[in-house]
């Protein structure tokens, strides 16, 4: 089962700004079980790629938070879903098609489940 | 589009009054002949305390536009992306009204239109509130 | 709550007509100290907004090269957001009392500027004698402290503004935002859910309609807000996300109120700023150059509508420009620079048609859009907000008056290529808006 996770930075991730509470072993665990993995954010694209390189992970997509049909479109899965910490995201997920998780929701990484 | 209830106060509790009924009323100074909104306790103009409600006709035009994606307002984020607009009264363009334009789909808003009041319930206390919508 | 008097309303510059400013040249800001910054406050009593103006304080009079004992007057700004404050009533967090003396007023330093409070954690500060509040903001604070030095009310005065961003969001599903009902003057706008920058996107819209104009012309005036703002060391966006924005960046922003989008908004961040204005003739004993005031001037709203009008913008803006050149005594092709506000991105062309900056003399309303197709940068013929502004910088309401005295002084991060003898720097919007002409020299 093919499934693609779109974090936001900030306020979700670690190392974002405020940190959120997905550490870099979650996605790296994400990751490692073959998921799509990348970030829809209101970072710049290319300081989100930064971002990520400098902690070593090669992420699949980088995108604006409102580029998520983008996203959905340029990959194929079964399951899609962002993680975000607004409203708003929770909005634009939903639009977009993906399931939406809270930033809360994803620190129990759920998605361990699915693929069992 | 539900909207926040606005809690009336002394100084605007006749607009909202007036709002009730379904009458449109602004501020009006017999001394310098100027309209203002919001309320003020005296003329903007003059300083003429004098200041009065006068009802006016409930036409205006459309004089710009934006469309909101992110809304600070909790209850009106279901509702992204929605219009707000500027109205312009037809007694005096400079008094600014918004809108939500119901009816009028986002990136379809003719800036320049006519519109006429309309008044919508707010949910919370049933306290009703201008709206404006584009005359056919 | 301590207050302080307010700048009495004799003081303003507000009409045409006043000739040259009485003060014109004599009166000069030295000394400049900036805070680090921080995109918002971790609740630690170091890294609060009172925190960083005493830093701010302290850098300012080391650069001036003076003794604390010398300054004997303040002017602050003491409101230190224009988002979310606490309760005024809120006590300091767990520690506060172990790290900053208190007083009164349980929030001074943390969402409230506060004299008394800087007074009693700098002792080294013997001699103020003169206090005044330049309310609003701290381009009140720089006319309220041009006037008193030049009235003679104080000979060596600290500017002063803090800026405080608490955790959580600016103001998005907070405070009034949060609740189903809404009470006090925001309610005539407030129902209607636009957020802040919505206002200026809607006269921004009229202008491009006006005009002829769109949104996609702003570009050329962000990329250069941003490389501006990343040379000053002092700036979030240099300290913390040190990253280029593309044309392409924001053309592809998401948009907030469209034709706003999230790149036309300026980013809340906690920082603080410190200036020493003092007369001409003690100017000259401080370390740096002195950057003389030639004049000031403001505007009020004359709105009588919910929102103020395209026509206001351009009428007051205009008002601006006249009366600034009439007390400072110059014309608008003796700008070597501009530094209005930019927060938001949006209405800085209506400052800079106010002023004719860039127009040769021959052009009238709409074309600042134009100007930025050519040439902006600070090796042009026309630099366009050498500062970098909110935008480049993160919103504090100062960089661009920061950069004014540093630019005249010979000394800025980002420093013009031509000869900066005068420029202009004023926040905050095109309706409302306190500004002054800054000189290299009194004459």
């Amino acid at each position: 089962m093919a499934i693609l996770i779109s974090f936001d930075i900030d306020g979700t991730l670690e190392f974002g700004d405020p940190p959120g509470g997905i550490t870099l072993e979650m996605v790296k665990r994400a990751q490692d079980l073959g998921f799509l993995i990348g970030s829809c954010s209101d970072r710049f694209p290319s300081a989100q790629k930064s971002l990520w390189e400098a902690r070593d992970i090669q992420v699949d997509f980088v995108a604006a938070k409102h580029m998520l049909p983008d996203i959905r479109q340029r990959f194929e899965a079964d399951i899609y879903v962002h993680i975000g910490d607004r409203d708003l995201d929770r909005q634009l997920a939903e639009q977009a098609g993906f399931q939406f998780l809270w930033d809360h929701e994803g620190e129990a990484e759920p998605w361990l489940e699915w693929v069992k | 589009m539900p909207k926040q209830s606005p809690i009336p106060d002394e100084l605007d509790k006749p607009f909202y009054d007036a709002c009730n009924e379904e009458r449109l009323v602004v501020q009006y100074c017999p001394a310098c002949s100027r309209y203002q909104f919001p309320p003020r306790n005296a003329c903007g103009g003059c300083l003429n305390p004098g200041i009065q409600w006068k009802q006016v006709s409930g036409r205006g035009r459309i004089q710009s536009r934006v469309v909101v994606y992110d809304t600070p307002v909790s209850v009106l984020i279901p509702d992204q992306p929605f219009n707000v607009a500027t109205i312009a009264l037809e007694e005096e363009p400079e008094i600014i009204m918004l809108s939500h334009l119901p009816g009028t789909p986002v990136e379809q808003v003719p800036i320049g239109a006519q519109v006429e009041v309309i008044f919508e319930t707010t949910p919370a206390t049933g306290q009703k509130i201008p709206e404006w919508r584009v005359v056919s | 709550m301590a207050s302080h008097p307010m700048t009495p309303n004799s003081w303003h510059r507000n009409r045409e007509g006043l000739g040259i400013w009485h003060g014109r040249g004599k009166v000069a800001a030295t000394g400049v100290g900036t805070s680090p910054t921080a995109r918002r406050w971790d609740e630690k009593p170091e890294t609060s907004m009172g925190a960083l103006t005493l830093i701010a304080i302290r850098k300012a009079i080391e650069d001036a090269g003076i003794s604390p004992s010398e300054i004997d007057g303040i002017v602050i700004t003491p409101e230190s957001t224009t988002g979310v404050s606490n309760d005024p009533n809120t006590p300091p967090p767990e520690g506060w009392d172990q790290v900053f003396k208190m007083v009164d007023y349980p929030q001074a330093g943390i969402t409230r500027g506060d004299i008394d409070w800087i007074l009693v954690n700098m002792p080294e500060l013997t001699n103020v004698q003169f206090k005044m509040e330049g309310r609003g903001c701290m381009s009140v604070s720089f006319t309220t402290a041009a006037e008193a030095v030049a009235r003679g009310l104080t000979h060596t005065c600290l500017v002063i503004r803090g800026w405080h961003n608490l955790a959580g969001r600016y103001y998005v599903g907070q405070g009034a935002a949060a609740g189903d009902t809404l009470a006090g003057p925001q309610k005539y706008a407030g129902l209607w859910g636009a957020p802040a920058c919505a206002g200026t996107a809607m006269i921004f819209e009229e202008y491009c309609n006006k005009y002829g104009k769109n949104h996609d012309m702003m570009a050329p005036f962000i990329v250069e807000q941003r490389k501006n703002g990343l040379m000053n060391p002092d700036g979030f966006y240099s300290q913390h996300r040190p990253e280029m924005i593309t044309v392409e960046d924001y053309l592809s922003g998401r948009w907030i109120a469209k034709p706003a989008n999230i790149y036309d908004n300026d980013l809340p961040i906690q920082a603080a700023l410190a200036v020493i204005m003092t007369t001409a003739e003690r100017a000259k004993n401080h370390r740096p150059k002195p950057a003389y005031v030639l004049t000031h001037a403001q505007t009020r709203p004359e709105s009588q509508g919910v929102t103020p009008t395209l026509e206001s913008w351009e009428r007051l803006s205009d008002k601006m420009g006249r009366m600034l050149f009439e007390g400072a005594g110059i014309g608008p092709d003796d700008l070597d620079f501009e530094n209005m506000y930019d927060g938001f991105t949006l209405f800085h062309q209506f400052h800079l048609e106010g002023l004719r900056f860039g127009a040769n003399g021959e052009k009238g309303r709409g074309y600042a859009l134009d100007l930025y197709q050519e040439d902006i940068s600070i090796t042009g013929p026309n630099p366009v907000s050498p500062s970098g502004g909110n935008n480049g910088n993160g919103r504090t309401r100062f960089w661009n008056h920061r950069d004014s005295i540093l630019q005249v002084q010979g000394r800025s991060p980002s420093q013009i290529s031509k000869p900066a003898n005068i420029g202009v720097s004023g926040s905050h919007m095109p309706h409302m808006c306190d500004s002054l002409i800054w000189s290299s020299s009194p004459d």
